[in-house]
Parts: structure tokens; C-alpha cells; sequence
């Protein structure tokens, strides 16, 4: 393992399902420390690529290395420094908030005492305490995001992988969660996070990459990808040829 | 009618996918278990027909048909109940956010009840053309006065069946409330046995089935025209009855739209009960006292979870009230001077009932109530064999305890056994449980399969794992039945626990090589696993 090798190096990476590639040779470097943004339109292959990364699903060709760890060889150090956010719950739905953080610490390897003094204080931080003896069932989506996000810092990892960590997240929430974030990129750790929320990637990201049809359009800085004016969402629409098709419909 | 169309052409797309996508296998297999037993249902229907087509047994049918009527009556209303599978269901949920007239959400709903009562029909079929081919009822030329008031009987079952479904959904959807409905059905179920073995009021049933009994009963009136012509008062008890069973359908269907199912679940866990010194918190916590990390973590959690399951609840209950209530007649109503395998094992037997029961909940499916949570267990840095394990080790301790809880019902009913059978329970039911651990964490992998915690009848496995089950189940009791089998042949005590401790070690050797086995299917397979935990319904929920 090298501390100097990016946190994600990816390369050709292929998924298909059936005759259609979700991902389709994609090739990708995020260095460490690095909070980067993965962007595209639904269906584009993000929430595959992720998939993909946290070992969930294996690629049909292709190479992956974390934080230069080849995958899947090496899945289990790997996955002892992965905190993830994913777009589907990954959580227990019959196990209260707290209850939940601390299973999730044990299942990291923390002592339990640790867990369960960690479980309290992050739940305190994203402020769940109050609900944090309700089932996570009652949850509501914003809190179930907040309950991921902090199952996802427990362990302390130093690489996140984020698919739509602010979906239904209130403003309040999403401002604590995004200190966080910067908090911890500034202590070193790596963030790469998919959103469909264009402001709070440029924001936060230093990088950013958009994918379209499973393959990378563009890529680079967000001072690159803007030429002179324009927005990220006109580079956005720019790229991934979005057309004003409802002109079309004439009764609509 | 267009949104009745719209909905099954919905559920028809969902069913498609699930059953033919997924895994042609598991169709063929639901298809053979299904013929089997739709099969064995024609072929009583098809009895049922020759019986009431010979002239000769006039009498007998005469005497007899109202009693299958009310049979009828009987497994259409109370089976789903018995069985804690309410067939298929209009998803209310997701249909009420439609402008849909609740009148259409309702035909659908009455029409949905024939997923419970195929074998009725079947049976009623049969009773139609036996009758119509009998020249001692009428022949074919009466047939419209036969087939008539039987599709009126069997409206009339499906509005009721409606009905009563409406009423079951609620009662399993409010908290506590449920559990003490299902007690109170268990001993309902078990009445007619008790009743039959005890014999205490025969006479009372038989007037009740007898043909001269008051017309007023639905069962009388609907085998009065087919056996003895149209006359006006049967005619108009049978409309009365189903113009009953309509409102009261509707009635009940109407209440379940209105039912807040959400707010009826909801938890009322006081600060005390969940705090760290609370008794229950001290107890899902004991077995982390004596297992490491992460198999303590994972044990701990299926307690908690489990037990806050309605569906698991509800199953745990069954598992020690119809596991008694299902022997107790046949050891109430036994002879003293008899010996009896069944009495002398009544305890064995009903754990391992209660065994069986528990499987649907905890080991042939572990990760049906995680659904899409399941896959956290592929993103921790822990093996999937340490998940399984974990959860295995909790069936176990519910095992156990579902044991203690046959027991104490024992007890109870002051059926005491020796301390030898009490000793014989405890060390049988854990060794089959081995055998069956290891095959469920194999089905866990290959036929994974989301479960609704919430839904408290959901219906069991599919067919795939059904006849897997019905394999397995043989094979994982056949070990100690040859422990059972040397102690009959050498009539030594010596003999049946040396087999018995034999059948032990070679089930903890079967339980290790089918881990393995199930790992390295777990790894294979775990895009597929995933995709079959996340799966969700069409507008109409199976149960």
C-alpha cells in the first residue's frame, strides 16, 4: 500500500447488463484529499460505478484500486477504510438510530464501548439524539441520509463514497453535512460524491467529472470546465446534450 | 373496468419479471408444487363428483351436501387465517395516491379472494357435475337450477372472505392487538378437533348439518334448490345472505382504506425500556458477553430486530400455541391403556413443530427481512460467513426459547413430562436444527427473497424454496429418526443417545461444508442476491 497512490485509480472499467453497458470503459483518477464530484444525468452509470467501487457488484472488465489497493484482491483492507453513503438504505430498518451507528461501529472492528460512546456523540452531532430511540422505519428520508452519513464517519475512514448523500436532507442538515465533509478533507480524507444538486457541488468539489452513457464526458477542475461565464449546470446541459424536447409536445 | 385492467396488467408486468426474469427454476418448481396441490384438490372434486352422481347413494349426498357446503364455508374463511397467508391483496398504498373509485378498488379486491378459495371452487365443481350427472337429481336438463345457487354460494363466499380479510388486516395491523387475535384464532382452529375428539355436542353438530335443519343457514339453503327445486325461500335466504356478506365486505374494505396502518405500528418504546439499563437492552446485550465482534454485533442485532418483527412475533407465537393446540386432541382423546409414540414424543414433536414454523422467519430466509440492507453485509470488512453464523446462532437462541416456552405451556396445561422427554426435547430439537441451519443458509443465498416486517401474513416461501423445503425437511429429521429407530429396535436408552450423539457431529459437519458452499455462493451471486432483496411489488401484494 503507498500513501502516495490516488485514492481511486480506475481503470476501463466496463459494466453490462445484457447488450447494454451501464459503464463503458471509464477511466478515472481521484487523488487523495481530493473532493470530487461525480455528475450525470439519471441513468448515466454513477450509482453502478459506485456499486462498483464499494465491491458490491463486480465489473465485467476492468481494474479498480482504492487507495492503492487492487480490488478485489485485497476487498476487506480496503473496506475497513471506506465509509459509504449509498442510494439505497443501508440500513436496518428494525434497529433504532443509535442502536444502528453502534452495530455499525462493532461491524468496523471498534470496541464496543467505543462504538457506543461514538454511536451517542453522532447522533448528538447530526442532531438525531432526539429521535435517536425511534425505529429507524419511522424515519424520515432526511433522517435516514443523516443516519447514513454518520454510520459512514464512525469508523473514521479516509476514503467516502457518496451516491446522493443531501437527497431530501433540509437546509439545515445539509449545511451541517457539508461541514463535516469539508472537515474532513481538510484532515486528509478523499470524498467522492454523486449529487444532483449542481450548487453544492460547486461549492465543495475541487474536481469534478460528468458522465454520460456509461462514459466520462469531461473532466477536470471546476476553473477548467467553466469557460469564461458559464455556470456548472450550463456545462452540465452543455455535455450531456440535453435538449428542450417538451417544445415539441404541443400540448403540454 | 379500464382501471381494473390497468391494475392487473400492472401486477401481470410485476409477476412476469419475478417469475420468469429472475429465475425460470423457481417457475418450474412453483408450477410443479402448484399442480400438486391444485391436484390433489381435482382429484377429491373429481371423488366428490362420482359420489354425488350414483343414483345409489341419493340419501348419502341428500344427507351430506350441507356439510360440504359448510366446509366449504369453513376453509374459504378461516384457512388463509390458520395458514398466516391472506393471498393475494390490492397494495392500498400505492393505489390510493390514483383517482380510482373505490368501488373498482373494491371488485378487484372480491375478485382477488378467488386466490384463496381455488380449491372451494374446485370442490364445488365437482359437487356440480356429480349432481347434474345423477338422474336422482335431475340431470342436464336442471342444470341451470344446480349451477345457479352454487355460483351464488360462491359470491357470496368471496363478498364474505372480503370481508373478513379486511377485518384480519386490521386486527395484524395494530400493535399487541394482533397477537392476542392470533391466540385467540389458534384456539378458534383448534375448536372443531377438540370439539370432534371430546365428542361433548355431536348432536348439536349434527342438527346443525343435518337437511331438515332451519333454512336460515346459507349452507341449507344453498343445498336445498340444487337437491330439491326452486322454491322461493331458499332462493331469497341465499340473496339475503349475500346482500349480507356485500355490505359487510364493503364495509370492512372501506374501514381498511381509512386505517392509518403507519400510526397503529407505531412505537411507543419509553426512554426507560430502550436505556441502557433497561432489562430488554441487558438482554438483547447477553450474548455479546460471551461472543466476540462481529458475530456478537450481528446476533444482537437479529434479537432486537427479530423481536420487534410483527411477522416474526406472530410466527414465535404460533410456533407454542398451534404446535399444542394441533397434538393436544389427539392426547386428550387418548386411551390410557394405549401406548402411543405420538403421547409418549408430544413434546419432541410439538418443538419440532415450532422448529419448522420458525424457518420461513429466521433460517431458511436470513436476509428476507434486511432486504436491501442485505448488502451492507458485502460492504463491511467481515466475511458473509461471520453474517451467517450470526444470525444462525440468533434462530438458535429463539429455538431455545421457543422450547422453554412449549414447555412452560406444558406445564401450564398440567401435561408434565418426565424429566427424561423434557431432557430428549431439548437435545433433539437442536440437533435437526443443525441440519436445517445448514440447508437454510444454502436457500438463503440461492433463493433470497424480500419480507415486508410489517406485514404479519405474508404468505411463506416460494415455490422454489418450498420444495426445497419439502426435500430438506425429510433429510434433516432422518438422523435422529434412526436414533428413534435404534432405540424401538435394541429398546435401549444407550442406543438412541450414542445415534443421537453420532447424528450431532455429523451435523456439525454438514453445517460447516454447506457454509462454505453458501460463502462462496454468497460471493458468486451477490449482485443477484441484492437485486432480489430489493425487489418490490406490483399494485397487488401476494401473501
Amino acid at each position: 500500500m503507498d500513501s502516495l497512490s490516488p485514492a481511486i485509480s480506475v481503470r476501463d472499467l466496463r459494466k453490462q447488463y445484457g447488450n447494454k453497458a451501464a459503464v463503458d470503459g471509464l477511466s478515472l483518477t481521484v487523488p487523495r484529499g481530493c473532493f470530487f464530484g461525480f455528475l450525470g444525468p439519471n441513468g448515466a452509470g454513477k450509482s453502478t460505478t459506485i456499486r462498483m467501487l464499494t465491491g458490491l457488484i463486480p465489473p465485467t472488465s476492468g481494474s479498480i484500486e482504492l487507495l492503492g489497493m487492487p480490488l478485489p484482491d485485497q476487498a476487506l483492507e480496503i473496506k475497513k477504510r471506506i465509509g459509504l453513503v449509498p442510494d439505497e438504505s443501508l440500513l436496518f430498518d428494525r434497529l433504532t438510530g443509535g442502536e444502528f451507528l453502534e452495530f455499525v461501529g462493532r461491524m468496523y472492528g471498534l470496541p464496543r464501548q467505543v462504538a457506543r460512546e461514538r454511536s451517542r456523540e453522532l447522533l448528538e452531532l447530526f442532531e438525531l439524539h432526539e429521535s435517536g430511540r425511534k425505529l429507524i422505519a419511522e424515519y424520515s428520508k432526511g433522517m435516514r441520509k443523516r443516519v447514513a452519513m454518520a454510520a459512514s464517519l464512525i469508523h473514521h475512514p479516509d476514503l467516502f463514497l457518496m451516491d446522493e448523500p443531501f437527497e431530501g436532507v433540509d437546509a439545515v442538515g445539509a449545511r451541517l453535512m457539508k461541514d463535516i465533509l469539508l472537515d474532513q478533507v481538510r484532515r486528509g480524507a478523499t470524498i467522492f460524491l454523486t449529487s444532483h444538486v449542481l450548487e453544492v457541488v460547486e461549492r465543495l468539489c475541487d474536481r469534478v467529472a460528468i458522465i454520460n452513457d456509461g462514459k466520462i464526458v469531461t473532466e477536470g477542475t471546476l476553473a477548467e470546465l467553466r469557460a469564461g461565464s458559464e455556470t456548472l449546470e450550463d456545462v452540465f446541459v452543455r455535455v450531456v446534450g440535453a435538449e428542450r424536447a417538451f417544445e415539441r409536445l404541443e400540448w403540454l | 373496468m379500464a382501471v381494473i385492467g390497468a391494475i392487473l396488467w400492472a401486477q401481470w408486468k410485476s409477476i412476469r419479471l419475478l417469475r420468469f426474469g429472475a429465475s425460470k427454476r423457481g417457475a418450474l418448481f412453483s408450477t410443479i408444487t402448484s399442480l400438486l396441490w391444485y391436484g390433489f384438490w381435482a382429484v377429491a372434486a373429481a371423488g366428490l363428483a362420482g359420489f354425488a352422481a350414483d343414483p345409489s347413494l341419493q340419501q348419502d349426498v341428500e344427507l351430506l351436501f350441507p356439510a360440504v357446503l359448510i366446509f366449504v364455508i369453513v376453509y374459504w374463511q378461516l384457512a388463509p387465517i390458520l395458514m398466516a397467508s391472506l393471498g393475494a391483496s390490492l397494495d392500498l398504498k400505492k393505489l390510493l395516491a390514483y383517482p380510482i373509485p373505490t368501488s373498482n378498488l373494491f371488485w378487484v379486491e372480491v375478485m382477488l379472494r378467488v386466490t384463496t378459495g381455488i380449491e372451494m371452487i374446485l370442490m364445488l365443481t365437482g359437487a356440480a357435475i356429480g349432481l347434474i350427472r345423477s338422474p336422482a337429481f335431475g340431470g342436464w336438463a336442471r342444470a341451470p337450477r344446480i349451477i345457479a345457487p352454487l355460483v351464488v354460494f360462491i359470491v357470496f363466499n368471496l363478498l364474505m372472505a372480503a370481508g373478513v380479510r379486511g377485518v384480519v388486516e386490521r386486527l395484524l395491523g395494530r400493535k399487541h392487538l394482533r397477537e392476542i387475535f392470533v391466540l385467540v384464532v389458534v384456539m378458534l382452529g383448534a375448536l372443531p378437533q377438540l370439539l370432534f375428539v371430546t365428542g361433548v355436542p355431536k348432536g348439536t353438530m349434527q342438527r346443525l348439518i343435518s337437511p331438515d335443519s332451519s333454512v336460515l343457514w346459507p349452507w341449507i339453503a344453498g343445498s336445498r334448490i340444487p337437491l330439491h327445486g326452486s322454491t322461493l325461500s331458499p332462493w331469497l335466504v341465499l340473496f339475503g345472505w349475500t346482500l349480507l356478506a356485500y355490505y359487510f365486505g364493503r364495509w370492512q374494505f372501506e374501514s381498511n382504506l381509512r386505517f392509518d396502518s403507519q400510526a397503529a405500528q407505531a412505537t411507543t418504546y419509553t426512554a426507560a425500556a430502550l436505556g441502557e439499563d433497561s432489562w430488554r437492552t441487558r438482554l438483547f446485550r447477553l450474548p455479546s458477553a460471551f461472543l466476540p465482534d462481529p458475530v456478537a454485533a450481528i446476533v444482537e442485532k437479529e434479537l432486537r430486530t427479530l423481536s420487534r418483527t410483527p411477522r416474526f412475533r406472530l410466527v414465535f407465537i404460533m410456533g407454542f400455541t398451534f404446535g399444542l393446540v394441533v397434538w393436544l386432541p389427539l392426547i386428550l382423546g387418548s386411551r390410557p391403556d394405549r401406548p402411543s409414540a405420538t403421547i409418549d414424543n408430544f413434546l419432541t414433536l410439538v418443538c419440532l413443530y415450532a422448529l419448522a414454523l420458525l424457518g420461513q422467519v429466521t433460517y431458511w430466509n436470513s436476509f428476507g427481512f434486511d432486504r436491501s440492507a442485505a448488502q451492507a453485509y458485502f460492504v463491511w470488512p467481515s466475511p458473509i460467513s461471520r453474517a451467517l453464523v450470526g444470525k444462525n446462532l440468533a434462530a438458535g437462541i429463539f429455538v431455545m426459547l421457543e422450547i422453554l416456552a412449549v414447555t412452560t405451556a406444558c406445564f401450564l396445561l398440567r401435561m408434565q413430562p418426565s424429566p427424561y422427554k423434557l431432557l430428549e426435547a431439548y437435545l433433539v430439537t437442536p440437533v435437526v436444527a443443525i441440519y436445517l441451519f445448514a440447508a437454510g443458509n444454502l436457500s438463503s443465498v440461492h433463493m433470497p427473497r424480500p419480507l415486508t416486517p410489517e406485514r404479519a401474513a405474508q404468505g411463506g416461501a416460494a415455490g422454489r424454496s418450498q420444495a426445497f423445503m419439502l426435500f430438506v425437511y425429510p433429510v434433516a429429521i432422518l438422523p435422529v429418526g434412526l436414533a428413534y429407530g435404534a432405540r424401538y429396535a435394541f429398546d435401549s436408552e444407550l442406543a438412541f443417545y450414542a445415534i443421537l450423539a453420532f447424528a450431532a457431529a455429523l451435523g456439525a459437519l454438514v453445517y460447516w461444508l454447506s457454509l462454505e458452499s453458501a460463502v462462496a455462493a454468497a460471493e458468486r451471486r451477490r449482485e443477484q442476491i441484492i437485486t432480489e432483496l430489493s425487489r418490490s411489488e406490483g399494485p397487488v401484494a401476494t401473501e
